[in-house]
């Protein structure tokens, strides 16, 4: 352990661990055996499977789904979430040949696996009857072509998170309006606090913004993807967190880490536009501002309308080396749609469940006392209601998010303007996606 | 392996045709085999985790993934790219930018680190200093603890609204910023001095430790004082281990890499591709395109090789030059 400083980093190295991961996998590739081929469980076998997952409580729905079913068994593996990483964990495994069973995989993610054939198409076995049981637009996220390629598990209708009592102290109304939400931020900032951050880097956030203002980043055509990130919506939106950045308005810190957390818990930052699963977030973050925060619908850009957007959101997938894929199935659906299973996943706080009977058979309102007693998911459930159905992603979502965070920092920092970022990122973009082998164009 | 020395004996074998001589090549291959025993190891070790995934990595960047079918949802299939993403790796202005801020970074805090570790070690070496042992095991702890942990724990005295050096220093009118884009190159590098310092000391101290203690004894009769000792003899004598904490500070710190990773969530200023290692890092797991990362870490390799060879090279001609 002396023996060099060097040796220990060339471990931590990314680079190199990514070589030496990836030249050990080759070993388990060689081929497709026959131990990895589906198979159908015959009666009374006893199988196992296992599932990755980052969600919290996930244990308890699959601890009841195994006392319910002892001939399936479900071995959750926890995996982390920081930065990607589960991610970068299920592709290296799906390299190697050696994935799970079952994944979680976030809906902007889902095209990005399907490049690496990772998942199974679960439209053979006969998935497209249990369609009706989830609300639309989430299904429609994994479908691709002919192909179904997860099972919807839970979505997030953005809103806006407020502390009432300081807006109240502050006599700052609810902003119901972008414009609204503007003269808030200055209300707020003449009283020495900060409505929000512009994070530079969530480009999951500002992928939800753009979709309320009626964006749409991905298409297809035929076989080309149509990638349309420098739109008029997005420009609008851009522009408009660019004259609150450049008046300094909102901080530029990085939300969702210590500094933001901070913040937020000594109300230097009362709001937080945020999605439904931001409850248990706030409640775990902030406790000591318990029954002090209320949800309000996402400002609009007319007044009176009605466009929300989601941030987040994940299915259950089958991985195409599944050795049972039909059981994996089974439980995929049961995990998503029994009652008892969706009560124990809100319980864990795992967001908005794609389950149609998901909002009715459950009480979603799990930290109402930390909302003062609202019953503050009617908000989101309302949001759920009218997000764009149209909106889709494409491949490489992951690296788009970090093109758009990595070109907003350096905006920040030079004084170049936000549109300029989407016309960078946009052909960064295609050049992305052309790299991998893709036909791409540019949206018209 | 059959050597000069083993045929002429085989020669002279065959030409005397006695049994001395076959019991002797009797124990000489024994004494080859349990050479062998003792080296097969290493080897075995060495190809499987050194020279494969060289060969893999060197393999992987020379081909690229094609893919059919409509929307790429097709099969898909490798195909040799030639220097393709090479090319593309070096048309990369972060990439390219990583490595200029990697090397700006190891031109000032290498020779700090050095030239601290080499104090701290002339210090505890001293005939005067006390409490040898506490300090040099206080100094070396931070090595002891693993970089990303390092990382975490600074990151904590960084952040603004927790830390409280900040607060401390708002207090007194003084408006730090650790983490902006001109002040958190240097916040990293206080993180790797304050990891390797006491590392670094330790290999001087070892090689202090081999120096007679005439030589000492020699210089002061001639009335030579403490800091003509360490300039004159004691410098010059540890400088084949200044040479070798000296590669292996290159080497880290082109390799530079769980630091800024671990920091790139609190400060916005770190991007994806802040070193060249981050940045083959997110070309594999975030992009999913392994062989540009993999054309991107031997160019890695290359760099770091090339800067070693050329340090060790300085290093070593200014020493032939004083003898």
């Amino acid at each position: 352990m002396t023996n060099s400083p060097v040796h220990r980093r060339t471990v931590l190295g990314g680079a190199a661990a990514v070589a030496a991961g990836w030249a050990l996998a080759g070993c388990g590739d060689s081929g497709d055996g026959d131990g990895d081929a589906p198979r159908e469980r015959a009666k009374g076998q006893r199988i196992q499977l296992t599932f990755w997952s980052w969600v919290p409580g996930i244990d308890k729905p699959v601890d009841l789904w195994n006392r319910r079913h002892p001939e399936v068994q479900v071995k959750v593996e926890k995996v982390s979430a920081v930065n990607g990483a589960q991610y970068a964990k299920m592709h290296a495994a799906v390299k190697a040949g050696n994935p799970p069973d079952l994944g979680q995989i976030e809906f902007p993610v889902l095209p990005g696996f399907l490049l690496d054939d990772g998942l199974l198409d679960l439209a053979p076995l006969g998935v497209a009857r249990h369609k009706d049981k989830f609300t639309g637009w989430q299904w429609q996220q994994a479908v691709f072509g002919r192909g179904v390629y997860a099972v919807p598990q839970a979505s997030g209708p953005m809103g806006l998170f407020v502390r009432q009592d300081l807006f109240d102290a502050w006599e700052v109304a609810t902003p119901r309006t972008w414009d609204e939400y503007e003269d808030a931020a200055k209300a707020v900032r003449r009283k020495g606090a900060w409505i929000e951050t512009f994070a530079p880097t969530n480009g999951n956030r500002l992928a939800g913004l753009a979709w309320q203002a009626g964006a749409r980043w991905y298409a297809t055509h035929g076989d080309t993807w149509i990638v349309h990130i420098d739109d008029e919506p997005t420009r609008k939106v851009a522009d408009y967190w660019e004259s609150l950045v450049r008046r300094k308005l909102v901080k530029t810190i990085p939300d969702r880490q210590n500094a933001w957390y901070k913040d937020v818990q000594t109300g230097a930052i009362p709001a937080w536009l945020g999605a439904s699963w931001g409850d248990a977030l706030l409640a775990g973050n902030a406790p000591g501002t318990k029954g002090k925060w209320r949800a309000a619908p996402l400002p609009q850009w007319k007044a009176g309308a009605q466009d929300f957007a989601n941030w987040g959101g994940s299915t259950t997938a089958v991985f195409a080396k599944a050795r049972y894929p039909r059981d994996a199935l089974d439980f995929a659906v049961w995990l998503n749609t029994a009652p008892e299973s969706i009560a124990l996943l809100i319980d864990g706080g795992y967001g908005f469940p794609s389950a149609k009977k998901g909002w009715d058979t459950t009480d979603l309102d799990v930290d109402k006392d930390f909302f003062g007693g609202q019953a503050y998911s009617r908000v989101f459930a309302d949001a759920g209601a009218h997000v764009d159905t149209s909106w889709r992603w494409g491949p490489g979502v992951d690296t788009l998010y970090q093109r758009l965070g990595d070109a907003f920092t350096d905006a920040l920092a030079d004084g170049s303007s936000f549109r300029s970022v989407l016309a960078t990122v946009q052909r960064q973009t295609l050049d992305d996606l052309r790299g991998k082998g893709l036909k791409a164009e540019s949206g018209g | 392996m059959p050597s000069g020395p083993e045929q002429a004996g085989r020669k002279r074998a065959r030409g005397a045709g006695g049994s001395r001589p076959r019991r002797a090549r009797r124990t000489r291959t024994r004494d080859a085999r349990a050479a062998a025993g003792f080296v097969l190891p290493f080897l075995a070790l060495f190809c499987l985790c050194f020279l494969a995934p060289l060969g893999y990595a060197l393999h992987q960047s020379l081909h690229r993934t094609e893919r059919t079918g409509p929307l790429g949802l097709g099969r898909e299939h490798e195909t040799f790219a030639g220097l393709a993403n090479y090319a593309h790796a070096l048309a990369d202005d972060r990439f390219l930018a990583g490595f200029g801020r990697v090397l700006l970074f190891g031109a000032v805090q290498i020779p700090l680190m050095i030239v601290l570790a080499t104090a701290l070690a002339l210090l505890l070496e001293s005939a005067s200093a006390r409490g040898v042992a506490f300090f040099r095991t206080a100094f070396f702890l931070p090595y002891g603890v693993p970089g990303v942990i390092a990382s975490i724990l600074w990151g904590f005295l960084y952040v603004p609204g927790i830390s409280p050096l900040v607060k401390i220093a708002d207090s007194l009118g003084w408006h730090l910023d650790f983490l902006s884009r001109g002040t958190v190159l240097w916040s990293l590098a206080n993180i790797v001095t304050w990891q390797f310092t006491g590392y670094n000391m330790l290999v001087l101290i070892a090689q202090l430790k081999s120096v007679p203690g005439e030589l000492y004894e020699a210089a002061r009769i001639d009335g030579a004082s403490a800091w003509q000792v360490a300039r004159h003899i004691k410098i010059p004598l540890i400088r084949p281990a200044l040479q070798l904490t000296g590669v292996f500070s290159i080497i880290g710190t082109l390799q530079l890499f769980a630091e800024p990773m671990v920091l790139r969530p609190l400060a916005s200023s770190v991007d994806s591709g802040y070193t060249p290692n981050l940045h083959a890092y997110s070309e594999a797991f975030v992009g999913n395109n392994p062989q540009v990362a993999a054309a991107e870490a031997v160019l890695l390799a290359l760099v770091a090789c090339a800067l070693s060879f050329g340090f060790l090279r300085l290093a070593g001609g200014h020493a032939g030059e004083r003898r």
